[in-house]
């Protein structure tokens, strides 16, 4: 296994998150989610109404800190690990180097298209991991457990494919 | 109080880093189920999470922030929701990121996450010019059933 940062036993990383989540709601009143807050990112290029109105309709939202915030936190969890900020990369780790081709410009358009799946995805199921599979699940809301479903499916798909085929 | 996301987001990147879930072989050794870190990951957070929204509920909680009551609104079944959620998964397996965890990736100097980000943001875009299109179209037949109507 190929770890580029420090990682916590996963119940108590997610043991963590799930104490986030509630701190959210306590905090802000705000449901723990991740994937909206790419339209607000849309919403400074686009000029579709879709990206202006209901919850978009004021873009300088919450939601476009919280993007923000990601990365900052990231950038923490590695100088953390390291005590130096983190060296530019396009390493995949062990396993997807293992099985994909190494062309720069394949890489590129490959990670754009599964971007592309997760994006669309995303909102046609209304919510990610973080609005259904946490914060749904936890709720034990029907249509969450449903979407949850379908990502774990989706990802087995896909990646025994990917594995089977070229691996 | 839009501002206090910004350090929320850190502490919450900062946990998915920790949580394993921005680094890549995780996501293949979840869906080769070879190493499941990411599976207990998202069930700690769900078993932990359950009962501590029962309590704010309970305790019809307020926002520290506004002092609003706080809303608990279960995301909507709709009609997108599988097949929407099939493909994310193809994308989270295939990418190895969701759209939380890919932006901490960033952050970590992964340049392959600005491949997916910029992904992400063209397929958000792409859902949002289907929505105006699908609303022009609404907007025209209610137009022409008023019209048809009209003596």
């Amino acid at each position: 296994m190929q770890q580029s940062v420090i990682v916590w036993p996963g119940w108590v990383a997610g043991g963590l998150i799930g104490v986030y989540l509630a701190l959210q709601y306590w905090l802000s009143g705000k449901a723990l989610g991740c994937s909206s807050g790419y339209g607000n990112l849309c919403g400074i290029f686009s000029r579709a109404r879709y990206f202006h109105s209901g919850e978009y309709a004021e873009l300088n939202n919450w939601r476009l800190w919280f993007s923000l915030g990601l990365p900052l936190g990231g950038l923490l969890g590695y100088v953390t690990s390291h005590g130096a900020l983190p060296a530019p990369s396009f390493d995949m780790g062990a396993l997807y180097e293992s099985v994909l081709p190494q062309s720069l410009w394949f890489r590129a358009a490959y990670l754009v298209l599964g971007g592309v799946l997760i994006g669309l995805g995303a909102r046609l199921a209304g919510g990610c991991q973080s609005g259904h599979s946490i914060n749904g699940m936890a709720q034990l809301n029907p249509p969450s457990l449903l979407a949850s479903a379908g990502f774990f499916v989706g990802g087995i798909v896909a990646v025994q494919a990917l594995f089977g085929v070229w691996g | 109080m839009k501002y206090l996301f910004l350090p929320l987001g850190a502490v919450f990147g900062f946990l998915l880093s920790r949580a394993g879930a921005t680094t890549y072989d995780y996501y293949a050794e979840l869906f080769l189920f070879r190493d499941l870190q990411l599976m207990w990951v998202i069930g700690a957070a769900v078993l932990v999470g359950a009962p501590l929204l029962v309590m704010l509920k309970r305790a019809r909680a307020r926002s520290l922030f506004d002092g609003a009551p706080i809303q608990f609104q279960p995301k909507p079944m709709k009609r997108g929701l599988l097949p929407g959620s099939l493909m994310l998964g193809v994308g989270w397996g295939l990418s190895a990121a969701c759209p939380g965890t890919v932006l901490a990736m960033l952050g970590e100097g992964k340049l392959g996450a600005l491949c997916t980000v910029t992904g992400i943001i063209l397929g958000t875009w792409l859902y949002g010019l289907a929505q105006d299109r699908k609303q022009a179209a609404r907007t025209r037949s209610a137009e022409a059933a008023r019209l048809d109507f009209a003596p």
